[in-house]
């Protein structure tokens, strides 16, 4: 197997054809990381890991997934091709229980229901005892937890989180990111869009920040933070309120 | 007073099939389908074509099973109906709305008109405009209660049948989208579409299962309608605005919902019938239907998604 998990070339890809959000972006994921992509708003995160995830139509360049070319792999097979994908809102069935929307997910990829749910039951042990409660009655973090469960029952080696803290308080985002170190070590690579700089940089084994749709900065989290130009192109004012809280933006 | 409540469940028990398809489609393949009425009227025609074959054949298919008025062959004719209505549906699907699918729903809608003025004068260049019945068998009403107890209740063998088979369709669909691989994915989609595909859901099988699926439902909902009442070319047009109270009032997506619509759209029907005239029925329906939204917006079983 390639030491790349994921590789991201020239990608340019937008909803509108001729209007491209995502303009000629590069990235290198190595398998076993966790890799952030920062940057301000309208930047084109969200829509460059959505494509990445077939749900963005690409208009030029090409992703290779542990060496497969994906760039014209629909959403629906990204799960088969070891891509999970979990979106920033909306990323529970929140009309079907706990256990429904984990079963769905191993029942989609033709797997021994117990063989897959029980791992995921062992790192995720409220959602075992919640397994009965409708998604939709989960707090903000359990609602993410789920997301991130439901994403590991396809057992991808890659998993793509956009903005898993959004919304979450600082105690749920310390939460929701240790679980993600511990999907890493059990060997899936990730890759994460945030906002929240601070909390990412500090999970995070590289960063890079995107700016009007492409990479303008990649390097590991100590080098960024320690970079003054991401403060100028970036941080800046961000940074500033984000240390006196010590906490979330 | 109880012959109302009965009269009631037969009908709304029909329009609860028809408008359970439409619901499906609307929260599924996300569009107000304007040619669903007209599946009913097909389903109802396929099923007369094929029994009457089944009749010319006479012996045991022609034969009637006694307390009903129609024999095995009508129970055949029902199941080819099916069948046939599923596969104009899913070719209705191919040749026009998934082509214009990414139009956007406005585009889709006036498709469907489209769709259904063609589909019910094909029925009616097919059929004639002559009223038709699957049996010619007079069948007379069994009373269960004396007219001095609620004033009566009287009910023919056939009106039985069509209760609790829709009953058992519609529990045997709710048992498939709540324990197959496929209705679930079914109901995931309609709750919430992007996620379904990340997870792994093929959009296009789904869409297709419902189509089958509502063709099936409707096929069923016309012969009962026209095993009831009568054939007619305009039976899918007529149906169509129930169909759609049902489905309002029990709240968009919702099985159980469509079900109780049809009942209440049934039973408002029948109420009117009888105090108002008959003309008067599709107005009570809709009075119902107003009220009912004004104290829940989204219908009696719809969900924020």
């Amino acid at each position: 197997m390639s030491e790349v998990a994921l590789l991201i070339e020239g990608l340019e890809a937008g909803y509108e054809p001729g209007l491209p959000i995502v303009r000629g972006a590069n990235l290198t994921v190595q398998h076993g990381e966790i890799v952030a992509i920062l940057g301000p708003n309208g930047a084109g995160k969200s829509s460059l890991v959505k494509a990445v995830a077939g749900l963005v139509p690409i208009s030029a360049g090409r992703v290779l997934l542990n060496g497969r070319d994906i760039t014209r792999t629909p959403a629906h097979r990204m799960v088969f091709e070891g891509l999970a994908f979990v979106p920033q809102t909306e990323n529970v069935f929140i009309n079907l229980s706990v256990a429904e929307n984990l079963e769905l997910a191993a029942a989609i990829v033709k797997a021994n229901r117990q063989e897959r749910l029980e791992p995921v039951y062992a790192m995720f042990p409220d959602l075992f005892r919640q397994r009965g409660l409708p998604a939709g009655q989960l707090s903000g973090g359990q609602r993410q937890m789920l997301a991130v469960a439901r994403a590991l029952i396809a057992k991808p080696s890659l998993l793509i989180l956009d903005e898993p803290s959004a919304g979450l308080s600082p105690l749920l985002v310390a939460q929701v990111f240790a679980k993600l170190r511990e999907v890493r070590d059990a060997g899936i690579t990730v890759l994460l869009v945030e906002q929240n700089v601070k909390s990412a940089l500090a999970i995070a084994d590289r960063a890079a920040v995107l700016v009007e749709g492409r990479e303008r900065m990649v390097g590991t989290s100590a080098e960024l933070l320690g970079d003054e130009r991401l403060a100028a192109l970036y941080l800046g004012r961000h940074a500033e309120q984000q240390r006196p809280a010590g906490g979330a933006s | 007073m109880i012959q109302i409540l009965a009269d009631g469940l037969i009908i709304g028990s029909i329009i609860a099939l028809g408008a359970i398809g439409l619901s499906m489609t609307l929260s599924i393949v996300r569009f107000s389908n304007f040619s669903h009425g007209e599946l009913l009227g097909w389903g109802a025609y396929f099923a007369l074509v094929a029994s009457t074959l089944f009749n010319v054949s006479s012996g045991v298919w022609a034969t009637p099973l006694a307390p009903f008025s129609f024999g095995w062959g009508l129970l055949v004719s029902l199941l080819l109906a099916c069948a046939f209505t599923a596969v104009l549906a899913l070719a209705l699907d191919a040749i026009l709305f998934r082509r214009l699918r990414k139009q956007g729903s406005i585009t889709l809608v006036i498709a469907s008109f489209g769709a259904a003025l063609a589909l019910r004068n094909l029925l009616l260049f097919w059929q004639g405009g002559i009223p038709r019945y699957y049996s010619e068998n007079l069948q007379i009403a069994t009373a269960y209660l004396s007219r001095s107890v609620w004033g009566g209740l009287r009910v023919t063998p056939d009106q039985f049948f069509v209760l609790t088979l829709s009953l058992v369709t519609v529990t045997g669909l709710h048992l498939f989208l709540s324990h197959s691989t496929l209705g679930r994915s079914m109901r995931a989609t309609a709750l919430n579409p992007g996620l379904a595909r990340v997870t792994g859901i093929d959009p296009e099988r789904v869409m297709r299962a419902t189509w089958l699926i509502g063709g099936v439902l409707a096929a069923v909902a016309g012969v009962f309608a026209g095993l009831t009442v009568q054939l007619r070319p305009t039976m899918g047009v007529d149906l169509l605005l129930p169909l759609f109270a049902a489905v309002i009032l029990g709240g968009v997506g919702s099985i159980w919902g469509a079900v109780l619509g049809g009942f209440i759209v049934g039973l408002a029907e029948s109420v009117s019938i009888t105090l108002v005239g008959a003309e008067y029925r599709a107005a009570a329906a809709f009075a119902v239907l107003i009220a009912i939204l004004m104290v829940r917006p989204r219908g009696l079983f719809g969900e924020k998604h």
